[in-house]
């Protein structure tokens, strides 16, 4: 049994329409994804917009609502009505893309990161000021900025305020949602760094979102990468970023810059490769539709979407 | 398109039954029925209430209810206990003033908006548009009712330009020329009170609108490619902000209905919102309900047709 | 690492202080002359008429006189009396007052209503929302006058009370569809959504988390009603369904210009009411527009 398990999720949007507003189709944003992720390690979910990545870590914490498939959480089933509300809610969380529009601009820091603390546990005034000055430290702000308002921090610094109110109830996942995207390049890796020395310090296991696979090798143990709602391509960090299989993968890994000068005629030899194989053998990869296929193993480790052979 | 149309159909019914539902409870509130009225006191209470049986007025609710419905469909109103006539043969000829008033209202509320607008929007921020702004700005805060006071004061008691009341001149011969004249002159001077400040709202969206036009991308890619200035307005700005405008004279209707009450009782012309008035002052709930029940209509109805005319006109306003 | 993190960040923390909404409105409004001559002006006949009105007896001026039925204005009363000998001068300040009062009572009623009930409909959205609006919808196709004079007319034990209430009853659609327009896009923002995540209830969320962030348009958009709100009041008086016979409002010193006599040659009788109306509307809309640009940064002329 997993930490947690993702078994054929799907999330699907209707379409409304017609005289009488039936639901004449469905989007499907997620179609059919399977993963798992261990105790105190970082999965990455890899995808361009509109993938579905997002969408899966939406439907884990319950922001969207799943069409099918299972969601397990330390074996216990997050996709049933009941344990919506139930206690295993605390152990999840969620940072956010954007730290301007995820922090109520009407509230102080110290009623944005007590939130959390006052829906589950009943602490005096005194106590939870006491707290939320000790998660401020420990994402590295000042505790005496427990007054000010968002509008007053940079985007860092929001961001870091996020992150203490995602662990303010000591969750087991965090679930993040491309959370250095929205901000300048010269504040991503610290905000990176910091996020795994907490990760350290509180034993979390991130689920993490993002379509910078640069940031991803750096954070995450194992990758999943997913196109049009469907996995392409799943594995460890090696398996990846050395042995791709899939061609969309292939395309992505060699679009990452290499600053190195001694490496440039490779990387050109490796692109050229890649962009012939993508232009001769297209169909190879993707069905009819232009989707992905099922998942075959490589390895132990390593899952591709490959036609089934025969 | 079509879909439109038959989705906003659908969800004038209930608004229609909801209404008469209304109505209904509003009767069933009023002090007395429709014997209270007529009946002489010398007549024993039994037979009153042997009456009241026969015609059906003990029943529940939803059977009496059902029978107005019916009676309603038929045409039959009731009859007004003050009048002693046929509700539909009092409202007739009230209808028809009001029917009048209505157009001519609307008449001059296009005829004043639509240039005013558009100067106002094409020269925006010339002191013509200065004078149109401030105009409609004192129009928006003036209540009606203060405006025909004044309007009555100033062009019936002052100037005597206009009758100060009723509906034509007491004398002439329905259909000489005589009589149409009078017609026209005593409706000259509410509507135009009407409209001076129902236009208020229709001036501001059209000046507005075309602002907002003339600094959007395609004008400044018709000017680009060379097309003259009227050209531009004409083709490219009137075109989408005047549009709209024709599809508001629904709405436009159920503003006019507060607005008759206002201006009937004050230029005494007889129309259906001076009957209202007079049957509630004089208790005659009959009367009272036919009208509610009949201007309600009209403002559904009034709904339905700007909705489905700006559907037309703009493709983008759907409802759910 | 950490240490070189947190000097970092309080470097790059050169963020201005932005003010906050109460002194946004207070800045766009002192620039505004014509909005700071209104806010004067209201806060000034506000504290006349009610300070006065202390003073006054209410009683003696309702109270019929018939030996001084239709004064010219004189020393002893200075803008004349009415059909009944009443003091016109009293009676305008008692009726601005009445006004004054049940426009505020009727605005912050259908406020309050309304910002309920857009904010359930628009929070929850779907079936409910879609059910919500069609009976808004209904509400908001009735005849609004129509329908107030005949539930003044039946209602039993009519009073300032009822009055207010029926009014409440037919006018809270306007502020409920703003509302609820806005709450379609604000509960879709990042923090509406991160308090979920967080196990804030619903409830919790619509009422501590979005509605903040509502309060400028509902103080906007309450504002601009009071001024209609005045303005109804006083035409249902006028007809004679708004208060009842002993409380004068501005809409019964009006409706006496409905006598022809009175509307030619008494004026004092009913223009100075007139004038009044359209003086305190005129103020409290000026106020309410400079709040609008002041809640709409893209307008803000400070």
């Amino acid at each position: 049994m997993g930490f947690l398990e993702v078994e054929d999720l799907k999330v699907y949007f209707p379409i409304k329409g017609g005289l009488f507003n039936r639901t004449l189709g469905n989007i499907k944003a997620v179609d059919g994804v399977s993963f798992s992720i261990e105790q105190g390690k970082t999965y990455g979910l890899v995808g361009e917009s509109g993938s579905g990545k997002t969408t899966t870590g939406r439907a884990i914490i319950g922001l969207n609502d799943i069409t099918s498939g299972k969601v397990l959480f330390e074996g216990k089933d997050l996709t049933s009505k009941k344990s919506k509300t139930a206690s295993v809610r605390k152990d999840i969380q969620m940072i956010f893309q954007d730290p301007y529009s995820s922090l109520n601009p009407k509230k102080r820091v110290l009623d944005i990161v007590a939130e959390p603390i006052r829906n589950f546990e009943k602490l005096s005034k005194q106590e939870e000021k006491k707290r939320v000055q000790e998660l401020l430290e420990m994402v590295g702000l000042s505790p005496e900025s427990i007054l000010k308002y968002p509008h007053e921090f940079s985007g860092g610094q929001r961001q870091r305020i996020g992150v203490a109110r995602a662990i303010a109830l000591k969750p087991k996942l965090i679930i993040a949602d491309e959370p250095v995207s929205a901000l300048d390049v010269s504040v991503q890796a610290q905000v990176l760094n910091f996020m795994q020395d907490i990760q350290k310090e509180l034993n979390l296991t991130y689920l993490f979102i993002s379509h910078d696979l640069g940031v991803v090798k750096h954070m995450c143990d194992e990758i999943g990468i997913m196109y049009k709602g469907r996995y392409v391509e799943q594995g460890t960090k090696q398996d990846i970023f050395e042995n791709p299989q899939h061609i969309y993968t292939k395309r992505l890994v060699a679009a990452i810059p290499d600053i190195d000068p001694r490496h440039r005629a490779e990387q050109k030899q490796f692109r050229e490769d890649v962009q012939r194989e993508y232009e001769q053998s297209y169909n190879d990869y993707f069905d009819s539709e232009g989707l992905a296929y099922g998942l075959q193993s490589v390895s132990d480790t390593h899952l591709v979407a490959l036609p089934e052979k025969g | 398109m079509w879909k439109f149309i038959v989705r906003r159909l659908v969800i004038t019914f209930p608004q229609i039954i909801l209404l008469s539902v209304l109505v209904f409870i509003m009767a069933q509130m009023m002090p007395g029925d429709a014997l209270s009225g007529m009946i002489d006191p010398n007549i024993d209470p039994a037979a009153i209430e042997k009456q009241r049986e026969n015609l059906g007025l003990n029943d529940p609710w939803h059977e009496r209810y059902v029978d107005w419905v019916g009676g309603l469909l038929q045409g039959d109103l009731g009859e007004s206990f003050r009048f002693k006539m046929e509700v539909t043969e009092l409202v007739e000829q009230r209808l028809i003033n009001s029917f009048w008033l209505g157009v001519a209202t609307l008449f001059f509320t296009y005829l004043i908006a639509i240039p005013l607008g558009i100067i106002s929007g094409r020269w925006n921020d010339t002191w013509g548009d200065q004078l149109i702004t401030g105009y409609t700005y004192i129009g928006f805060a003036t209540p009606l009712f203060i405006f025909a006071l004044v309007m009555l004061w100033v062009f019936g008691f002052q100037l005597q330009w206009f009758p100060t009341g009723g509906s034509v001149e007491p004398g002439l011969t329905p259909g000489s020329f005589d009589y149409v004249w009078s017609k026209f002159q005593h409706l000259l001077l509410p509507a135009l009170s009407l409209a001076l400040i129902a236009t208020v709202n229709t001036v501001q969206y059209l000046r507005s609108e075309i602002v907002d036009t003339k600094q959007k991308d395609f004008i400044i890619t018709a000017r680009a490619k060379g097309a003259s200035e009227s050209r531009v307005y004409n083709r490219h700005i009137f075109r989408n902000s005047l549009l709209p405008i024709a599809a508001f004279f629904g709405f436009e209707i159920t503003g006019l209905i507060g607005g008759t009450v206002f201006v009937e009782q004050i230029f005494g012309y007889p129309g259906m919102g001076l009957l209202f008035m007079e049957s509630i002052l004089l208790r005659d709930y009959t009367v009272v309900i036919a009208v509610v029940l009949l201007f309600g209509i009209a403002s559904i109805l009034g709904a339905l047709i700007s909705d489905i005319i700006l559907s037309l006109v703009d493709p983008r306003i759907r409802i759910k | 690492m950490e240490t070189t993190d947190v000097k970092m960040d309080e470097t790059t923390q050169g963020v201005t202080k932005s003010p906050s909404g109460a002194r946004i409105f207070w800045r766009e409004i002192v620039r505004d002359k014509l909005a700071l001559i209104s806010l004067i002006f209201l806060v000034l006949i506000t504290a006349f008429v009610y300070g006065i009105s202390l003073i006054l007896d209410q009683k003696e001026i309702v109270t019929v006189d018939l030996f001084a039925i239709h004064q010219p204005p004189s020393e002893e009363f200075w803008l004349g009396t009415d059909y009944g000998g009443r003091d016109i001068f009293g009676q305008l300040i008692i009726g601005t007052r009445n006004s004054l009062s049940i426009g505020i009572l009727v605005t912050l009623m259908t406020g309050v209503i309304g910002v309920v009930y857009g904010l359930i409909s628009g929070y929850f959205g779907g079936h409910v929302d879609n059910i919500m609006m069609r009976i808004l919808d209904f509400f908001l196709i009735l005849p609004f006058l129509m329908v107030v004079i005949v539930f003044v007319a039946i209602v039993p034990k009519y009073s300032v009370f009822t009055f207010s209430l029926i009014m409440t009853a037919f006018l809270w659609m306007g502020i409920a569809r703003l509302i609820r327009s806005k709450v379609l896009q604000e509960k879709e923002l990042d923090y509406a959504q991160a308090s979920k995540t967080l196990g804030s209830s619903n409830i919790k969320i619509m009422f501590t988390q979005v509605l903040p962030n509502i309060t400028s348009l509902i103080i906007v958009t309450m504002t601009l009603n009071l001024a209609a709100n005045i303005g109804l009041e006083s035409g249902l008086s006028f007809l004679g369904f708004g208060f009842p016979e002993s409380t004068p409002s501005l809409g019964t010193l009006l409706s006496y210009a409905t006598n022809p006599q009175t509307l030619e040659y008494r004026w004092w009788i009913w223009v100075p009411a007139a004038v009044l109306i359209l003086l305190l509307m005129l103020a409290v809309r000026n106020v309410g527009e400079a709040l609008k640009r002041a809640a709409d940064a893209r307008q803000r002329r400070g």
